[in-house]
């Protein structure tokens, strides 16, 4: 456990000195920050606007520094030959992937974390002080903390095996279709119409991409005539669904690490 | 003595386009605990690879490997041994007491005395403070030692120690090696540095295209050398004599200096000179360099793949 944390600490350590996730952080903050002005540019209710530009603002911002964050993460210890001085110290090589992974969630929630931050002055400043809002507003940030958890492992998982610029196309790739096409393929296998061959793609693409759609809760949270049921029930079955598939590509990720050769 | 490391018929194989090719072939390898053991062969001779499965961190494709009685790899060995790569590169954010501090970590050691007397020992104290970004490559170098003796180990691997260091860096880093072997520390050096390994090391194995050339005491495998016979009160005639032996020979008012190829002609030419009344100065054996039998047994090697390479085309 102490080889873990301390693998874990010394990735956030360097996740936080990193220039391009710094750069990345700094134009996600920006645009958060400037986000209140340009609700004026929209013909919808300036509250919607400003929802929903912030949290999309701080999920892509957050996808992109999850998936930079976690695709050169163990290439780089090879290149740099970092890995090898820790792997010939009494450290396994799942202590080692589960410290690069839980130092990748450390730094995610550390830079998400100063985003949220921004997010509530900026909705402040622009709505005045309004507690409920602000608590319906932040169960967005706890949900695409998962969701980017989600894809950290993905990314942690290629990386085991594949270079970072193919990893950078498959992660952000599958996150692109969890995201967009999940719904998709979920009322395609609800529907009793649909083709054979449709209904068995779709449950393979089901099986094998997570579906991040889950985490999207900003519509409900956008336009608060939206209601979601059972809410709290809901959150917590996607939280462990998300944690199920986390543990499955950890697991995956694990097997295939420990017989790389480094 | 017992075996710090032991290899039987260790290969490594990598799979190419073309086929494949046999990084480490058949190695079979015995270092005693206590010495400092050489590791010397030409670049891309499978040096690393041997050191990376030794260590466990790429696996054989044949063959056993044993470090400290248990199969190469195994997690309990890693307390009691280190490993220094070729070129270390550390988290550069952090600094040469953090570095301490994360490496002894992993082996749960928290102890600041001994980080900071682990420092003085590499001469590091003044710039523990300072970030590894600006450390110079012998200070890198240094507290890559520094990290390796975290552990107090038995058995340390260090693969190009003194590679590009500045000469007094050299010097340092060589003379920290020579205080392990009195700790009574099993060093398993790879080196180009064929004059540090010949004043450091017990015994040395030369390694070419993954194949053991030559594995042996240094001594054993240096002897074979001329032996400088130096005498006075020659008579003139004497050097005509010697012509029917391998014999360089020099004679200037009564001194005769001779450098003699074979060992059984010594004593033959010995007795002659006594019979002469010569007066004997000095008899030297003369012991080979080490880099001539790097080279010849390098060059032995390479001929010898060719024709068999050859001979298997034909």
């Amino acid at each position: 456990m102490k080889q873990i944390w301390s693998i874990a600490a010394t990735t956030l350590g360097e996740a936080i000195r990193r220039r391009v996730l710094l750069v990345i952080l700094l134009v996600g903050v920006v645009f958060i920050a400037i986000a209140p002005g340009l609700g004026v540019l929209s013909a919808r209710s300036e509250t919607t606007v400003l929802r929903s530009m912030l949290l999309g603002i701080i999920q892509m911002t957050s996808a992109v520094i999850a998936v930079v964050l976690t695709v050169y993460m163990i290439p780089n210890e090879i290149e740099r030959r970092t890995i090898y001085t820790i792997l010939s110290k009494p450290v396994q090589r799942w202590q080692f992937l589960l410290g690069k992974y839980f130092g990748a969630v450390l730094s995610l929630a550390v830079m998400m974390a100063l985003m949220t931050g921004v997010l509530c002055i900026a909705y402040w400043i622009q709505q005045g002080y309004n507690a409920q809002g602000l608590q319906d507003l932040l169960k967005a940030p706890v949900m695409f903390f998962v969701q980017m958890c989600l894809l950290a492992a993905i990314g942690l998982f290629f990386s085991t095996f594949v270079s970072p610029l193919v990893n950078f196309f498959l992660s952000g790739g599958l996150y692109l279709l969890g995201s967009t096409f999940s719904l998709l393929f979920q009322d395609m296998l609800a529907n009793p119409n649909a083709p054979g061959v449709a209904k068995m793609i779709a449950t393979v693409v089901n099986v094998i991409v997570p579906n991040f759609a889950y985490y999207n809760i900003q519509n409900p949270i956008i336009n608060p005539q939206v209601v979601i049921q059972d809410e709290f029930q809901n959150y917590v079955k996607i939280m462990a669904y998300g944690v199920a598939y986390i543990g499955a590509l950890l697991v995956a990720g694990i097997l295939i690490f420990d017989r790389r050769e480094v | 003595m017992a075996a710090a490391i032991e290899t039987k018929s260790l290969t490594k194989t990598y799979k190419l386009r073309n086929g494949k090719v046999n990084v480490v072939d058949k190695l079979d390898l015995y270092v005693e605990e206590g010495e400092i053991f050489g590791f010397l062969g030409p670049n891309g001779a499978g040096k690393t690879t041997t050191i990376k499965m030794l260590l466990g961190i790429i696996y054989p494709t044949s063959g056993e490997a044993k470090v400290l009685g248990k199969e190469a790899g195994d997690i309990n060995t890693h307390r009691i041994i280190s490993y220094l790569p070729e070129k270390p590169y550390y988290y550069e954010y952090m600094t040469g007491m953090e570095i301490l501090k994360f490496y002894g970590s992993l082996f749960g050691i928290n102890d600041p005395a001994k980080f900071q007397s682990l420092l003085e020992r590499v001469n590091l104290a003044g710039d523990a403070g300072k970030p590894i970004s600006a450390y110079s490559k012998g200070m890198q170098q240094r507290i890559g030692l520094a990290q390796s003796l975290l552990n107090d180990p038995r058995l340390l691997f260090l693969d190009e120690p003194t590679g590009g260091l500045d000469p007094i860096a050299h010097i340092e880093i060589r003379d920290l090696i020579l205080q392990f072997r009195e700790e009574g520390k099993t060093v398993f050096i790879s080196s180009h540095a064929l004059s540090d390994v010949e004043r450091i090391c017990d015994r040395v194995a030369i390694i070419n295209k993954g194949v053991i050339a030559r594995q042996g005491k240094l001594d054993e495998l240096l002897r074979g050398g001329r032996i400088e016979v130096i005498a006075d009160q020659v008579p003139a005639d004497f050097p005509a004599k010697l012509k029917d032996l391998k014999v360089t020979s020099s004679y200037n008012n009564a001194r005769l200096i001779l450098d003699i190829d074979e060992e059984e002609d010594v004593n033959g030419v010995l007795d002659s000179l006594r019979s002469a009344k010569a007066h004997i100065v000095s008899v030297i054996p003369r012991r080979k360099k080490l880099e001539d039998l790097f080279l010849e047994t390098v060059k032995n090697v390479s001929e010898k793949r060719t024709t068999t390479m050859s001979g298997a085309a034909q």
